[in-house]
């Protein structure tokens, strides 16, 4: 009994073992195989398809006749590239070890609204520094702080210590211009210094599954005020075309401070909290995977509009003038007029 | 299913009521240790993270524990296990690698059975936990796919002495098919920055069983003495496929597996005073 049964348990084993091998994926550097990939990737995470009316199917007839077996690797990138181009969405790239694609028309096509060199004249060589944050006294009653990039960290100690140094002022200018975004969680923490009760500040979905409206429910973000120093005096946020991002989610949280003033330009936008996948033949594509919304739960992916619009003038740059930061200023001296 | 695991909890207890009626507990019985440390091949693909397969090499250090139980007469042993691996893989166009880490503790217990004085059949059940995480080093808002999960797992076992000539060769194989339990899963698109910073955690916890997750454990093993010592040498394969959320991941390996095997009573007292001999649980 018990050999003939070691046949058949000989066979379960070699079956078992079988059935749990399985042959990898191959590298595969073919256009079709690729582009077929990359749109199929697009098709089933990127999250903005219907709030931008884009027809991806459509998109597919016109890119998919233009793929070639014998389209060189430049050329493949070029014409995929330009396919993600078609979503006008900054968080939307492919990655090569030779190229980067990107959409940069949300600030290209608009003016710059900024100038290190003449922002030098207000900030001087003498400034401090606390984490990613440059700041200054640019007068017994006015603070400056410029924050350049939301992946530069600025921790609590260094909030404590900026607002601090701000005590006699009766203003702030926090200038976020050419802030390309980056942690959601600076966001959060420079803001809530700001914040005197709890608020809502937005929703965030992710999708549930492949199809383009397969969407969660809307999940409430709330924004608590910090427990540490915090500045509940007027405040001026200036803005450009640059802020996207996280720098756009910030701005988003700063409009409904009740002491806040965004001044200058409609920012870059950027809303869709991006996802990374890859291609067979090892290129890597960024895409906006997951809506964050504003608190009326409308999208802000092209931007938001300042409360004051403000554009640099030709006149003042010539003179070695930042508008914006003169418009600030004006704006506070009337503020405490107010006061 | 439910009617698989209620079998399974009756077999134990009707094993257990039986203990009474013959005592094999006269003779102490030992406890069979075994650290074995190994390398393999590693295959894994996580559609969170990326569409393709990832290939590559990793390490595994393994340490097993089985006894024999009082339950059903002696005739119930207790198998402990003990897993951690890290693998270390590429993408098939060798532009993008990731690391995986995996621990996992599982608590079995197998009722014996001897249909020849050579060879032991046991069957039984494992209660099994693993934490582990794969990280793929370019991704950015996605960067990792944790893994965490308990598991009520099938376990089946043949042990075979062999006598080569005067050299004595015990031969185990060993599998393991996950049953049901409960597993993380992030949503389809969700970030981890959504979970864990935002704290919508809603639906990440998820019931799981054959319909949405399949594996396996072939664990094959010989011990042999060399000198004063038994060295076991094995091979391992884990086979690890899930289907959550539209999130499919699987995780493969075949690792190659030697070490030492220790036999010892843990708490003597007068009973081993009064004998040198013991009970394996193993051998």
């Amino acid at each position: 009994m018990m050999k003939k049964s070691i046949p058949y348990c000989l066979f379960l084993l070699v079956s078992l073992w079988l059935f749990s091998c399985e042959k990898a994926d191959e590298y595969s550097s073919a256009p079709r195989e690729n582009f077929e990939a990359l749109w199929k990737i697009m098709d089933e995470h990127y999250c903005f398809f219907e709030y931008k009316d884009v027809d991806w199917n459509d998109v597919y007839a016109r890119y998919s006749v233009q793929v070639t077996d014998t389209m060189k690797q430049d050329q493949l990138f070029k014409l995929l590239g330009e396919m993600l181009n078609e979503l006008k969405d900054g968080h939307t790239n492919l990655i090569s070890s030779f190229d980067i694609s990107r959409y940069w028309k949300w600030y290209e096509d608009y003016p710059a609204n900024f100038s290190e060199d003449i922002q030098e004249n207000y900030l001087g060589t003498d400034y401090m520094i606390a984490g990613g944050m440059k700041y200054k006294k640019l007068s017994k009653d006015v603070g400056y702080i410029y924050y350049g990039s939301f992946s530069n960290a600025v921790g609590e100690t260094n909030l404590d210590y900026i607002l601090m140094y701000f005590k006699d002022c009766k203003a702030i200018i926090l200038d976020v211009r050419d802030n390309g975004g980056g942690s959601l969680t600076f966001s959060d923490r420079i803001a809530a210094r700001f914040l005197d009760n709890k608020i809502t500040t937005g929703y965030i979905l992710h999708k549930t599954g492949t199809g383009h409206n397969d969407f969660s429910k809307p999940y409430e973000l709330t924004l608590i005020p910090s427990e540490r120093v915090r500045w509940l005096r007027p405040v001026v946020v200036l803005t450009n075309r640059h802020c996207f991002s996280a720098t756009n989610d910030f701005v988003n949280k700063m409009k409904m401070m009740p002491h806040t003033t965004v001044l200058g330009d409609r920012t870059g936008g950027g809303s869709g909290f991006p996802f990374n996948s890859e291609l067979p033949n090892g290129w890597s594509v960024r895409f906006s995977a997951s809506p964050m919304l504003n608190a009326a739960m409308e999208h802000t992916e092209f931007g938001i509009d300042p409360d004051v619009k403000v554009n640099m003038l030709t006149e003042d740059m010539q003179r070695g003038k930042d508008t914006l930061i003169e418009a600030a200023l004006q704006l506070i001296e009337r503020m405490n007029i107010k006061i | 299913m439910k009617r698989i695991v209620s079998l399974l909890i009756i077999t134990l207890y009707l094993s257990s009521s039986l203990a009474a009626q013959e005592d094999k507990g006269e003779q102490p019985w030992s406890v069979n240790e075994a650290t074995l440390v190994g390398a393999g091949g590693y295959n894994i693909k996580d559609t969170y993270l990326s569409p393709l397969k990832y290939t590559g090499w990793g390490m595994r250090i393994l340490n097993e524990r089985m006894k024999m139980t009082r339950l059903a007469n002696y005739n119930v042993s207790r198998q402990q296990f003990i897993n951690l691996d890290l693998a270390f893989t590429r993408n098939p166009a060798e532009t993008a690698s990731s690391f995986a880490g995996f621990a996992d503790y599982s608590l079995g217990y197998h009722y014996h059975f001897l249909p020849d004085p050579n060879l032991k059949i046991l069957t039984g059940a494992s209660l099994k936990g693993l934490f582990g995480f794969i990280y793929n080093t370019r991704n950015g808002n996605n960067p990792a796919s944790a893994k965490a999960e308990i598991d009520l797992n099938l376990s089946a076992m043949a042990i075979y002495r062999l006598q080569l000539k005067e050299y004595p060769v015990t031969l185990r194989y060993q599998v393991e098919i996950p049953l049901s339990g409960v597993m993380f899963s992030p949503h389809f698109g969700q970030s981890y920055y959504e979970i864990f910073n935002l704290g919508n955690n809603d639906g990440v916890v998820l019931f799981s069983s054959l319909h949405n997750k399949f594996g396996i454990r072939n664990y094959l093993t010989a011990d042999f003495p060399v000198g004063n010592f038994t060295i076991r040498a094995g091979y391992l394969n884990s086979y690890y496929n899930t289907d959550v959320n539209g999130i499919q991941s699987h995780i493969v390996s075949h690792s190659f597996l030697i070490g030492f095997v220790k036999e010892f009573v843990s708490f003597g007292g007068k009973k081993l005073k009064k004998t040198n001999s013991y009970n394996s649980a193993y051998y």
